[in-house]
């Protein structure tokens, strides 16, 4: 299988590239259940560099668009931030069956687990620094500016939250196998108690957590990953989804995380709606393991993440919504 | 059974992290099979319990049930003195599943139609809450 992508994504890189692409050493790596990932070589005119193949599963794990997350490595690539450089983008299926497009490589880098107690060793403080900094400038970035002001997402401030509440919400309800009376009872609170107006639109990543982004050896992050749900909305939708315990092993505490993101977005942290987004977070992360434990029951996509999301994770934050608001009642 | 299930999946976990998947290739391969020994550590947790919790979970519902059916009326009230009045008839996991996934959707249901009622809502949230409790996993090492 391998070899046969090999060649053909040669083939496909020679006229992407307009010079000819020998692809050696293509494998598997993991990267999700959204996409399948490949690792590779790509020799030519004179260059020998590593390159990443993200390919569509047979079956996408929540449907997303490619060439708006292609867009996102493209806006956010050209503006500094730690994202790796796209290089092809391909929506058709003639070249590998499924769409798929190609970034670099950033090598010498590891991801931290959100399973491990210490992900981030003596690089903690900067790595985690850095993570809320960048985040912040993703805030603080004007959509229109960099191209994205067509993105997903609704441009009104007092709308943005129903659009996304509306989003999940729709995928629970299609995906459920048993009922979920705990993200029910999330999804009314939600309604009941709106957040504030956002404070601006911005280009929402989508998924910023642990287990997103490559940092180096010196404690320096160097990609910022997966913008497969990127979107336009309040910025903290973001922040609430960064913060959720799920992946806050090892992590800063909360105040000195919103610290960091306030000086980096210029924005002001409405600590009235944040709560809303931390909910809202908990929430989506049922939704999105609702929709892995279906698409693994059905046969569908059969990768083991899928399995561990649709019930590690279920149970997980099927308990963080449980005390945050149960613990109210 | 000697040896269990549990000890039997708990082993083959370790086999496979141990001995198998450092044989594997780097990468996708090894990621995964290093998931599979963790969700086969999980199985063997669930293996010892998973009965039980359905069935304190079921119980749970049905008290609930029986004390608040009085607070809604029609169609509702009918189906939850109904379901307070049912019992576990087999302890087979896909028997209690099934019988669980009746009581969730009206517990569902139930904390839609009593909601403002403070009592009430305490009451659910109480079960709900110990729902949640009993169905998380212990990672290994935790």
């Amino acid at each position: 299988m391998s070899e046969d992508i090999s060649e053909r994504l040669a083939i496909y890189l020679s006229g992407k590239l307009g010079h000819t692409v020998e692809v050696a050493n293509l494998s598997r790596i993991p990267g999700g259940a959204s996409r399948e990932t490949y690792r590779f070589r790509a020799r030519y005119n004179g260059q020998d560099r590593g390159l990443i193949l993200r390919r569509d599963p047979p079956a996408s794990l929540i449907e997303t668009e490619r060439s708006a997350e292609f867009r996102a490595y493209q806006a956010f690539h050209g503006l500094g931030l730690p994202v790796p450089e796209p290089i092809a983008l391909e929506l058709g299926t003639a070249a590998l069956d499924r769409p798929f497009f190609v970034m670099a490589e950033i090598e010498n880098c590891a991801v931290g687990s959100i399973v491990a107690a210490e992900p981030y060793g003596a690089h903690r403080q900067k790595i985690c620094e850095q993570f809320f900094t960048t985040l912040g400038k993703i805030a603080k970035a004007d959509p229109a500016s960099i191209g994205l002001a067509d993105f997903d997402g609704v441009h009104d401030v007092t709308t943005t939250w129903k659009h996304e509440l509306e989003r999940w919400e729709k995928v629970i309800l299609e995906d459920e196998r048993e009922p979920q009376p705990i993200a029910r009872a999330a999804i009314r609170w939600l309604r009941k108690h709106p957040p504030p107006p956002a404070q601006k639109i911005s280009v929402v990543h989508g998924d910023y957590r642990s287990g997103n982004f490559l940092f180096d050896g010196e404690g320096d992050i160097r990609a910022i990953l997966d913008w497969e749900m990127a979107h336009l909305g309040d910025p903290l939708e973001d922040l609430g989804w960064a913060l959720d315990p799920l992946w806050s092993n090892g992590m800063l505490g909360r105040d000195e995380a919103i610290a960091i993101w306030e000086r980096a977005s210029g924005l002001t942290v409405d600590r009235a709606a944040l709560p809303w987004w931390e909910v809202f977070a908990s929430l989506k992360g049922l939704a999105i393991w609702i929709s892995a434990a279906n698409e693994y029951a059905e046969g569908r996509n059969s990768d083991p993440v899928n399995a561990f999301s649709g019930w590690y994770c279920l149970a997980f934050h099927n308990k963080v919504l449980a005390d945050r608001l149960g613990g109210a009642a | 059974m000697k040896p269990e299930v549990d000890q039997i999946l708990n082993l083959s976990a370790m086999q496979m992290l141990g001995t198998l998947a450092p044989l594997l290739p780097q990468g996708y391969a090894t990621g995964s099979a290093s998931l599979l020994a963790f969700m086969m550590m999980l199985s063997a947790q669930e293996y010892d319990r998973a009965a039980d919790i359905r069935v304190a979970e079921n119980a749970d519902m049905r008290a609930l049930f029986a004390a608040l059916a009085p607070k809604v009326h029609g169609d509702l009230r009918q189906n939850l003195e109904a379901a307070a009045a049912t019992e576990d008839a087999s302890l087979k996991i896909s028997a209690l599943d099934a019988g669980n996934a009746e009581l969730r959707k009206l517990l569902a249901e139930l904390h839609e139609a009593v909601e403002e009622d403070a009592t009430a809502n305490t009451r659910i949230w109480t079960v709900l809450r110990a729902m949640a409790d009993r169905r998380v996993l212990k990672l290994p090492g935790q």
